[in-house]
């Protein structure tokens, strides 16, 4: 498995792709409610680590808790897209 | 008979044959080592004097090699395998990571990804 070359990997300059997600910071005590968001290409930020968000997959919102080995990943990665496939009996012939 | 790191050679041996058995070293870290140490490409494992061999031994312990460097990439992909990301369940379903088709020819993918990957 080769790791990815320094030269194809996003500019430096641009720095990390930050999407505005409404993020709250949570009171003492208080549950923070999920975040909706269709941004499948904003980085996991070190601040988001221990929300829960509910990503889109293009049909549903599936519902992702950000940990620590998850920051510098983009959103989308952990919400599948595709269908497993399973074989389905036809009834009538 | 030579010992590097761990093996006995022949002392007909190529270097860089030698060299390239260990799992990490290919035909170009194996170029960049031979370099550093004043070997030249058809030398055999007998020629080397105790100081090359030495520094050598002592360059090859300083890197990731054989075992480490395996288990190493087995927990980089289990790391991926654990948080359920998408190259991570790729290659726990033995398929192509990187976006490749997977209509026909898909053997590379089905013969080595997965979790506990070999080589």
């Amino acid at each position: 498995m080769r790791v990815t070359s320094p030269l194809l990997a996003r500019s430096v300059w641009k720095g990390p792709h930050i999407v505005p997600l409404p993020i709250v910071r949570p009171k003492q005590g208080e549950r923070v409610p999920p975040i909706k968001t269709q941004a499948r290409s904003a980085t996991i930020l070190p601040n988001f680590v221990g929300l829960i968000f509910q990503i889109h997959n293009g049909k549903i919102y599936n519902d992702v808790r950000i940990t620590e080995d998850m920051v510098g990943h983009k959103l989308g990665e952990f919400s599948a897209t595709r269908k497993k496939f399973t074989y389905k009996q036809t009834k009538n012939k | 008979m030579v010992f590097i790191y761990g093996i006995n050679f022949q002392e007909s041996r190529l270097v860089s044959r030698a060299l390239t058995s260990f799992y990490g070293i290919g035909p170009n870290v194996c170029k960049n080592l031979m370099a550093k140490f004043y070997i030249h490409n058809t030398a055999k494992v007998g020629d080397l004097g105790d100081r090359q061999i030495n520094s050598l031994a002592e360059e090859l312990s300083t890197m990731t090699l054989e075992n480490d460097l395996r288990r190493q990439l087995v927990d980089n992909i289990k790391r991926l395998r654990d948080m359920s990301s998408y190259r991570g369940r790729r290659h726990a379903m033995s398929l192509p990571v990187r976006g490749q088709n997977t209509r026909t020819q898909t053997m590379t993918a089905r013969k080595l990804n997965k979790v506990e990957r070999r080589g």
